[in-house]
């Protein structure tokens, strides 16, 4: 196999890996609900920070 | 974990008390991979929104914004054991939703004074209301229709129970009633709490549907109009809507609705456009109607919260102005017709054909789902899917100009909610029992949200009508967007008593009889 072809070979093999390696972490966030259990414990601090803000509240 | 439909115990989801859920769940290897793939989709959307510092900026400043955490669990909430066709039909509506109302906000924040402020793009900005039609807006398609409402209050309460308290409770902090919708007034707490965008070259406000829609309209618009310079422009579109001798003052309120838009923004109405947002109201009818017909029969396919939402968001807020969503109606159409032909049904058991009317309880809009799965009730159809089928005028006449008023006037007297809850008897009452029977449906899930007086002094007519004709009548109280008042439980236990003590019957899925979901999103 000529030496562009085994680079090739390479680039592909790592493609997969990356490849693999994102669905195995994105479809374990998926599956368990990572995702939302993570926006859910942001939550309460973002409510306390609106909490702090000053509005011009009136009629 | 299981492929095959209702194998799964769906109560086993919930964490008691939680505000999310255990894990998604396992469709067998095609589906939850499409599931999965959209969910990947629905991430990307919300990636591409944060990128941009505006976005994120408003982040912090919008109370209402922090709802939008909960973007994905809407999602899940809606596809709750369904597979195949139900499955791409749900998500085929659901993402084009997610995408249109994330471009909304975009817009929001680009030519909101706090945010973007960009004022040459704040110049072209109509507001309208979040209970609109936007039928006014089809022949001005260089300007932006924008609905503040919409994201502040509306979708946040689909997103988490719990948005609108906040606003509820400042509403009513300032005096405003409290035995009024909740809706308006958490859209009048908004602008109260100093927490809506501030832009637009003008403002179109509607008569819909109440007192309270009345009242939340009056202290917006003292706001927008005294404080903010925006002038509004209020359509005063006629309640008693199928009476002939109203229709050329409705369309004069068009008329005089466009002839504001032109004036405040140099834009001049565009036939042209017009017409090519009325070819696609006429086809999204055609295909609901198409939907609406296999309702009729023993396999229902586009029913539920599938027809609910979509029908809301697509015949109302969008009117034929965004393209997108004709294709959708086309996939949807399509999957819908294969399933038929399959004979699929969405439900390992289909026990009653129930036609769910009254205004839904906003803060648990997956109960339609929760039917299915926990009782085998099957609703076909609900009253605010229920709405125009008459056929607008599409080709470009010298006579359909002038008759194309009327039918924005039409679709303005028509759009959802208002088309049932005002307009006499005959259009809340009468038209459900006929419905029933076309339907072929033996019983009526009939909501009765408290706080609207349009409905709650029927309630001896409908209970009357229904002893008549043998239907099962079930009441579901409500206050629409206020948990605090009655629960999703307290939502669940009015059906459970009923299939327990008046059906005699057993749920199919015990586990989702009773749910600890108060602290849910």
């Amino acid at each position: 196999m000529s030496n562009i072809g085994k680079t090739l070979l390479k680039l592909l093999g790592k493609l997969l890996l990356i490849a693999l390696g994102f669905f195995v972490v994105t479809f374990t966030v998926y599956f368990f609900n990572l995702d939302m259990k993570l926006t859910a414990a942001i939550e309460p601090f973002l409510l306390r920070h609106y909490d702090k803000i000053e509005r011009n509240t009136h009629l | 974990m299981a492929k095959e439909i209702g194998a799964d115990r769906f109560g086993d989801f919930y964490i008691d008390g939680g505000k999310v859920r255990r894990r998604r769940e396992w469709r067998g290897v095609s589906d939850t991979l499409y599931d999965y793939s959209r969910w990947l989709v629905i991430m990307a959307t919300l990636g591409k929104f944060v990128m941009k510092p505006r976005n994120v900026k408003a982040m912090f400043r919008y109370r209402w914004m922090a709802n939008y955490l909960a973007v994905p669990m809407m999602v899940d909430r809606h596809t709750q054991g369904l597979r195949g066709e139900y499955l791409r039909i749900c998500h085929t509506e659901q993402d084009l939703v997610i995408d249109d109302v994330a471009k909304l906000l975009d817009s929001l924040f680009r030519g909101d004074r706090r945010m973007g402020n960009d004022t040459e793009f704040s110049k072209k900005v109509v507001l309208v209301d979040e209970n609109e039609m936007t039928a006014v807006m089809m022949g001005f398609p260089t300007l932006k229709c924008l609905s503040r409402e919409t994201p502040s209050t509306y979708v946040s309460v689909l997103l988490n129970q719990h948005a609108a308290e906040h606003y509820i409770d400042v509403a009513q902090e300032f005096g405003l009633a409290g035995d009024v919708c909740p809706m308006p007034e958490a859209e009048a707490g908004v602008s109260i709490d100093d927490d809506a965008p501030v832009l637009g070259a003008c403002a179109v406000q509607c008569n819909t549907t109440c007192d309270g829609s009345l009242l939340g309209n009056g202290v917006i618009s003292r706001r927008l109009e005294l404080e903010d310079g925006i002038p509004v422009f209020q359509l005063a579109a006629p309640l008693r809507h199928r009476e002939d001798d109203v229709q050329e003052y409705a369309a004069q309120e068009i008329r005089n609705a466009i002839a504001f838009i032109e004036k405040h923004t140099g834009v001049q109405w565009d036939w042209k456009a017009y017409f090519e947002c009325a070819k696609r109201v006429n086809y999204a009818t055609k295909c609901r109607q198409e939907w609406l017909e296999m309702n009729r029969t023993p396999y229902p396919q586009v029913f539920g919260s599938n027809l609910a939402l979509y029908t809301e968001t697509n015949y109302m807020a969008i009117c034929g102005r965004v393209a997108a969503f004709e294709k959708a109606d086309r996939t949807i159409t399509r999957l819908a017709r294969q399933a038929y032909e399959k004979k699929m049904r969405a439900a390992k058991e289909y026990r009653h054909r129930a036609i769910v009317w009254g205004v839904q309880s906003h803060y648990y809009m997956d109960f339609l789902v929760w039917l299915l799965n926990c009782w085998g009730i099957v609703p076909l159809t609900d009253m605010l899917s229920m709405v125009s089928t008459r056929e607008i005028r599409e080709e470009d006449t010298p006579e359909n100009r002038e008759q194309a008023y009327y039918d924005m006037a039409w679709l303005t007297e028509n759009m959802i909610m208002r088309n049932r809850t005002h307009g006499g008897y005959r259009v809340l009452l009468d038209e459900l029992w006929e419905f029933t029977q076309q339907f072929n449906a033996d019983m009526v899930i009939l909501w009765e949200h408290m706080s609207c007086k349009a409905l709650d002094g029927m309630h001896g007519m409908f209970e009357d009508r229904a002893r008549e004709l043998g239907i099962h009548l079930v009441w579901v109280e409500h206050d629409l967007f206020d948990p605090r008042i009655i629960s999703r439980q307290g939502v669940r236990d009015q059906i459970n008593t009923y299939m327990r003590t008046v059906m005699r019957e057993e749920p199919i899925d015990p586990s989702l009889e009773v749910l600890h979901d108060e602290e849910s999103w």
